[in-house]
C-alpha cells in the first residue's frame, strides 16, 4: 500500500562518497558565511543581565534599601542588606534543525538550498560551542539524523547528509511539530544547568507546502507555551512560480475561495529565502526579535 | 493535546495543478495553484470558471497526460502512483458533450 512504499522510499539513502562530497562542497561553500552567523549568534546569546546587582548578602557593593527599614525594625538582626554583582550566567542552547526531506523539495533547487542551509547552520551552530544540535528530517514520517548528545563535525555531517534523498511521498509538518516538542521535552529534562537559562529553538528547511494550517496555528501555540521558538525557513529557489504568489482555492460550503497561500500560514517566524547568501542576515534578525521579546516578557 | 487530534472540518488535502489550454480564449494564469485532492471533472471546471472571472458557465473536460480524467484527483494520484508532492499538469477543453458524470460529483 501507500504508507509501506513512504517508509521505504524514506528509507532510502545516498552513497557514502556522494554525502561526502556534498557536505565538503556545501560546507567550503558557506564557511564564511557560517563564521559570520556564528557571530551574530554570539552576540545575541551575550547575556543582557550580566550588569544586574542582586541581593540579600551581609556584605556587598550596594545597599538594598527594601532591606533597610526591616533592618532597624529587627534591632539590626536581618542584616542581609546588601547587593552584590549577579554572575553572568551562560545561556545554553538546544537547537533542531529539520529539514523537509518530501519529493516536492526536489523540483526545482529547493533540496540544494537547504543542503546548504543546513550546513551553514549547523557549523555556525557547533563553532559557538554553547549547545547541543539535532537533525530530524521529515515527510511522511520525521527521523532523528543526528541527537542532541552527540557532537556535531564534519563526520555526522557526512553521516546526515546520507540520510537525505528527497523522496518522501507526503510533508507531515504536524508529526513534525508533534516529535519536535516531545524532543525538547526530554532534553531539557537532561540539560545541566538552569532550566531558564536553556533556549530552544527549531529551525524548519523546507518549501513551506504543508497542510492543515488550523491544526498547525494551535501546535505553535502549543510550542510558544513550552517556551520553544520556531523559525520556518521558506526556501524558495528558482523556479516558474515562488510561494509568495501561490494562491490556494477551498470550497466553504460549496463556494469557491481564492486566498494568498501565506495568508494562513502557520508560523509567525517565516523567512523566505532564495539565496543562501541571505539567510545568517535574516536568520539572525528573527532570533533578536524573539530574544528581545522573550527577555521583555520574563 | 484533545484539540490537536481532532480532524479539522476545514481540513482538505490539496496538491498544485497547472492548468493549461491550446484555446488563448480561455486561458488562465500559467502559475500553479493549490487545489483540494477530493476534485472531479465538475469541481476542476467550477475553479477554471472562478479562474476566468466570467459570466457565463463553461463546462470544461479535463486531461491529464493525454488522457480523460474520470475520477477525482485523489484517485488519479493513486492509480498512477504519484503523490500530492509533486504538481500535476490539467490540460482543459470545453467539453464538447453534456457532461455525462454531472450527477456523481
Ligand atoms: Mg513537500
Amino acid at each position: 500500500s501507500q504508507d509501506v512504499s513512504a517508509v521505504e522510499s524514506s528509507l532510502a539513502i545516498r552513497p557514502k562518497e556522494e554525502a561526502r562530497e556534498l557536505w565538503q562542497k556545501y560546507e567550503t561553500a558557506t564557511r564564511s558565511l557560517s563564521a559570520g552567523l556564528c557571530e551574530q549568534l554570539r552576540l545575541i546569546l551575550e547575556p543582557t543581565q550580566a550588569t544586574k546587582m542582586r541581593g540579600d548578602f551581609r556584605t556587598g557593593k550596594r545597599l538594598n534599601m527594601r532591606r533597610i527599614i526591616p533592618y532597624i525594625a529587627s534591632s539590626y538582626k536581618k542584616d542581609k542588606i546588601w547587593m552584590r554583582r549577579a554572575k553572568p550566567s551562560k545561556r545554553q542552547y538546544q537547537v533542531i534543525l529539520a529539514v523537509d526531506d518530501s519529493k516536492s523539495m526536489a523540483e526545482g533547487a529547493s533540496s540544494e538550498l537547504a543542503l546548504e542551509t543546513v550546513a551553514l547552520v549547523a557549523r555556525a551552530l557547533s563553532s559557538l560551542e554553547v549547545g547541543q544540535i539535532s537533525v530530524l528530517s521529515f515527510g511522511a514520517d520525521t527521523r532523528v539524523v543526528h541527537e542532541f548528545e552527540k557532537p556535531f563535525t564534519s563526520d555526522t555531517g557526512v553521516e546526515a547528509f546520507s540520510r537525505f534523498t528527497f523522496a518522501q511521498q507526503k510533508t507531515d509538518v504536524r508529526k513534525l511539530i508533534e516529535s519536535s516538542l516531545s524532543l525538547f521535552q526530554t532534553a531539557r529534562n537532561n540539560a545541566a544547568g538552569s532550566p531558564t537559562e536553556l533556549w530552544q529553538l527549531e529551525i524548519v528547511i523546507s518549501d513551506g507546502v504543508c497542510e492543515d494550517h488550523a491544526t498547525l496555528q494551535r501546535l505553535v501555540r502549543k510550542a510558544q507555551e513550552q517556551r520553544v521558538m520556531i523559525v520556518f525557513v521558506v526556501v524558495d529557489s528558482v523556479r516558474e512560480s515562488s510561494i509568495l504568489t501561490l494562491d490556494t482555492i477551498k470550497f466553504v460550503d460549496g463556494e469557491i475561495k481564492q486566498e494568498r497561500y501565506l495568508d494562513t500560514f502557520p508560523f509567525a517566524y517565516y523567512l523566505v529565502v532564495r539565496d543562501v547568501r541571505e539567510l545568517p542576515g535574516v536568520l539572525a534578525g528573527a532570533l533578536r526579535q524573539w530574544f528581545a521579546e522573550s527577555v521583555e516578557g520574563a | 493535546m484533545m484539540e490537536i487530534d481532532a480532524p479539522d472540518a476545514q481540513q482538505q488535502t490539496q496538491i498544485q495543478v497547472k492548468f493549461v489550454t491550446r484555446d488563448p480564449e480561455i486561458a488562465v494564469a500559467a502559475a500553479p495553484i493549490l487545489v483540494p485532492t477530493n476534485l472531479k471533472r465538475f469541481g476542476l471546471s467550477q475553479v477554471v470558471n472562478h479562474l476566468l472571472s466570467s459570466d457565463k458557465s463553461i463546462p470544461f473536460d479535463f486531461l491529464v497526460d493525454g488522457a480523460y480524467l474520470r475520477s477525482t484527483l485523489d484517485a488519479y494520484i493513486i492509480q498512477n502512483g504519484l503523490s500530492s508532492e509533486t504538481t500535476l499538469t490539467l490540460e482543459y477543453v470545453r467539453a464538447a458533450i453534456p457532461p455525462k458524470f454531472l450527477t456523481s460529483f
